[in-house]
């Protein structure tokens, strides 16, 4: 094969590549072995290229992806801003406040059970600031009613106790006072048992003639519900 | 690794990690090929920048089908660089190449003995210059084939040419980027 300078300077890249047939292949060394330019020309390009090949990439500046992402998806303050706001919760998020914070909910649950607030029964309604406030305020004033009504229904025991028991060292009551029995006609259900074993003394005369005493307190704890349903159906209706 | 082109279908449904994500794996690259064409690292973090914005504005036109992802970003990058080159004619005349020279990659940096990474620095800088002679058309195929490492069939998608232009120009422009570097005083070493 008849090799010259410009088959050589053409090919040099296909030879450096070893795409060159055989054939091709040994012309070229052929001719590079009596051409010294053409052999320090390749030399320096194969010298050279496999630098470049080594050569690694300069590293951006270290601000450019920060920019770039800034320029496309816009400044990324907001997430600062979103740490701002939320970066509390990483503090409140550990065990010794995550215990706190659960022991609290479950006394506000126990309490609200308590006060008679049930979620199933929860409606939309009893969630507007107004009907919270009516009900709270139900609550309070049916609490106090109840804790009034019960202190007066244990000096109407007493009372009844001492008039049975005629012995004077057991009187501790000396004022009768019968206006508040009247007032506070309503008792709660769970208050009887507690008058019960109070009006239970070992005296078996007492035993005998305490039904009338039951029938008074049965008559109160009736009126009692009755008064409060008629409360309750007043403020269904008042929503 | 996510492909690339899940990671587009991602940005598509404006995913904003995912875009973030495409960015981190390609900024390198980009401004590599920004870099080593204009040998200004102020420009070429420009145009940079400029190639994302135009890749984030034109991602839905992006089809897996007509080429990978880098490739695509690839062309995007060459024709911007195009512009710029035309563009910037006239001032380039009086510029100087010694503005900037961004730091060598740190990655095996210490692996490396000093006197081999000073060595390599000096080669960076010197090829810098060399490439900067190059006619765009040279200088752009002897970038992308030996210093991006693209194969000529991407080379040929990028630059839009057929396929004996591609290795026509990769060849001549070897040849004169090693006279010129002999010139400059580097020797070819073995």
């Amino acid at each position: 094969m008849d090799w010259n300078c410009t088959l050589t300077e053409e090919r040099l890249s296909d030879y450096l590549e070893g795409k060159l047939s055989p054939a091709e292949a040994a012309a070229f060394s052929a001719h590079m072995s009596s051409c010294a330019n053409c052999t320090e020309t390749v030399a320096q390009v194969s010298s050279f290229v496999n630098q470049m090949h080594k050569l690694e990439m300069v590293g951006e500046p270290p601000q450019l992806i920060a920019k770039i992402l800034d320029a496309t998806l816009g400044p990324r303050t907001q997430k600062e801003s979103w740490r701002q706001w939320f970066g509390w919760i990483s503090v409140v998020w550990q065990p010794r406040f995550a215990m706190g914070l659960a022991a609290a909910v479950a006394s506000v649950v126990i309490v609200s059970y308590a006060a008679g607030l049930t979620p199933a029964k929860l409606k939309k309604a009893d969630l507007s600031p107004s009907n919270v406030l009516r009900s709270a305020n139900r609550q309070a004033h049916l609490t106090y009613a109840r804790g009034a009504k019960f202190v007066n229904d244990l000096r109407v025991v007493y009372e009844i106790q001492s008039k049975l028991q005629p012995e004077p060292e057991t009187m501790p009551v000396s004022d009768p006072a019968p206006a508040p029995q009247e007032e506070h006609n309503s008792s709660p259900p769970n208050s009887t048992p507690q008058q019960k074993s109070q009006s239970s003394p070992p005296a078996s005369r007492t035993r005998v003639s305490s039904g009338p005493m039951f029938a008074l307190l049965l008559t109160e704890s009736v009126a009692d519900n009755l008064a409060e349903n008629s409360i309750n159906i007043s403020t269904r209706s008042a929503r | 690794m996510e492909a690339d082109a899940q990671l587009v279908q991602r940005c598509l449904r404006g995913e904003g990690l995912a875009w973030e994500e495409l960015v981190r794996r390609h900024t390198r690259r980009v401004f590599n090929l920004c870099y080593r064409f204009t040998g200004n690292a102020t420009e070429a973090e420009d145009l940079s920048q400029e190639v994302f914005l135009r890749i984030y504005r034109t991602l839905s036109s992006y089809q897996p089908a007509f080429g990978a992802f880098p490739t695509w970003l690839t062309s995007v990058t060459r024709n911007l660089l195009v512009d710029h080159y035309r563009r910037t004619r006239r001032d380039r005349q009086t510029d100087s190449l010694d503005d900037s020279m961004p730091q060598l990659e740190e990655k095996h940096s210490s692996a490396r003995a000093p006197d081999k990474l000073a060595e390599a620095g000096e080669l960076s800088i010197q090829l810098q210059r060399g490439l900067a002679r190059l006619s765009p058309e040279l200088r752009e195929s002897v970038i992308l084939r030996d210093l991006q490492g693209l194969e000529y069939s991407e080379i040929q998608a990028v630059l839009q040419v057929p396929e004996g232009t591609v290795k026509s120009r990769i060849n001549r422009g070897r040849i004169e980027l090693a006279r010129i570097l002999t010139e400059m005083g580097l020797k070819p070493t073995n």
